[in-house]
């Protein structure tokens, strides 16, 4: 099996299942991070497990601006695999966040919106908060490049 | 509290362990093994290298996005304590990352940053991420607050160039900007 058709069976599992937590278990930075997911009626929550190892501050203490960061630009890679109108691997092009508050050692959430999916282009914007949703600790957006999946049979 | 004597400014070494001792008292960074390999004020220069823990598709063996989003806030946030007339603590205000190729697991992420303004308010900032010379894989550009000698801790110039960083808590927040 070509590693692109590997990629596509995976995403095409998720897809069908609608349980991101094992394509989470299988990213080893978010796993090392403490990236989960939830469902409300609103859609899906992620979280950041407040592991002593994402601080970035120990005088404050406060997490790491970037593991936050790197926790939302997997919120909104995830959240586009699985909302996305077709089966397509989001590519990063660009990612830009906004720190709002300090980050306290306690678990973050996010929530992602799908702003705009064209057909080759996407824009994904990601809110994340600690104690209260509607005091977010950091507002991200990003711009993906949707790629085709190789059909099964072709060569990596 | 003054760094060294006002007629010696620290030398390029005493911002090399200054920065260094700025990364290993940072829990992430330490634990990932990031090393400073030169500092030339306002110019810090970087290297994470190649764990498995970086991979974030490991269909397509590339190392996640995020990681190059926390080594250069890492990396810009150091060039800020050697950009400034004395360190500051300077909270990131925001951070852009722009992916120009695909990092590739297996090898080593080097970086550079480096301050390009500081103002009253701001210190302005941006850095460089490649695995080989010449390919950057990406570029981030990243804006800090000063919160001023007021509101850096006692001791905090003195922590870097002397004594070992201690954990205190502080006051300071980002609210308080």
């Amino acid at each position: 099996m070509t590693q692109s058709s590997d990629a596509r069976q995976w995403l095409e599992r998720t897809r069908a299942s609608g349980d991101l937590s094992e394509l989470l278990d299988a990213i080893p930075y978010a796993r090392h991070i403490g990236v989960s997911v939830a469902e409300d009626s609103q859609g899906l929550v992620f979280s950041l497990a407040p592991h002593a190892h994402n601080i970035g501050n120990i005088l404050l203490p406060a997490l790491h601006g970037g593991v936050v960061a790197a926790f939302m630009e997997t919120a909104g890679t995830l959240e586009l695999m699985l909302a996305a109108r077709t089966a397509r691997l989001p590519k990063a092009i660009d990612f830009s966040i906004d720190y709002l508050r300090t980050a306290q050692q306690v678990p973050t959430q996010a929530r992602c919106t799908v702003v705009r999916e064209g057909k080759r282009l996407a824009n994904v914007r990601v809110v994340a908060w600690q104690h209260d949703e509607a005091q977010p600790v950091a507002s991200a957006r990003m711009h993906f490049l949707l790629a085709e999946l190789p059909s099964a049979d072709s060569v990596s | 509290m003054p760094i060294t004597s006002p007629s010696l400014p620290p030398s390029f070494a005493d911002w090399r362990t200054a920065i260094e001792r700025f990364v290993q008292v940072v829990p992430h960074t330490q634990g990932l093994g990031l090393e400073v390999l030169e500092v030339a004020p306002p110019v810090v220069r970087m290297r994470l290298p190649w764990s498995e823990t970086l991979l974030g598709d490991p269909h397509r063996g590339l190392i996640h996005g995020g990681v190059l989003s926390m080594t250069l806030d890492t990396l810009c946030g150091a060039s800020v304590l050697c950009g400034l007339p004395e360190p500051e603590v300077c909270p990131t205000l925001d951070l852009r990352v722009d992916h120009y190729r695909p990092a590739l697991g297996g090898l080593a992420v080097y970086g550079e940053a480096r301050v390009v303004r500081v103002t009253a308010s701001m210190v302005f900032t941006e850095g460089t991420l490649w695995q080989k010379e010449g390919r950057p894989i990406a570029r981030g550009i990243a804006n800090f607050v000063r919160l001023g000698p007021r509101n850096t801790p006692p001791g905090f110039a003195a922590a870097l160039f002397g004594e070992t960083l201690v954990a205190q808590p502080g006051e300071q927040s980002a609210e308080e900007i």
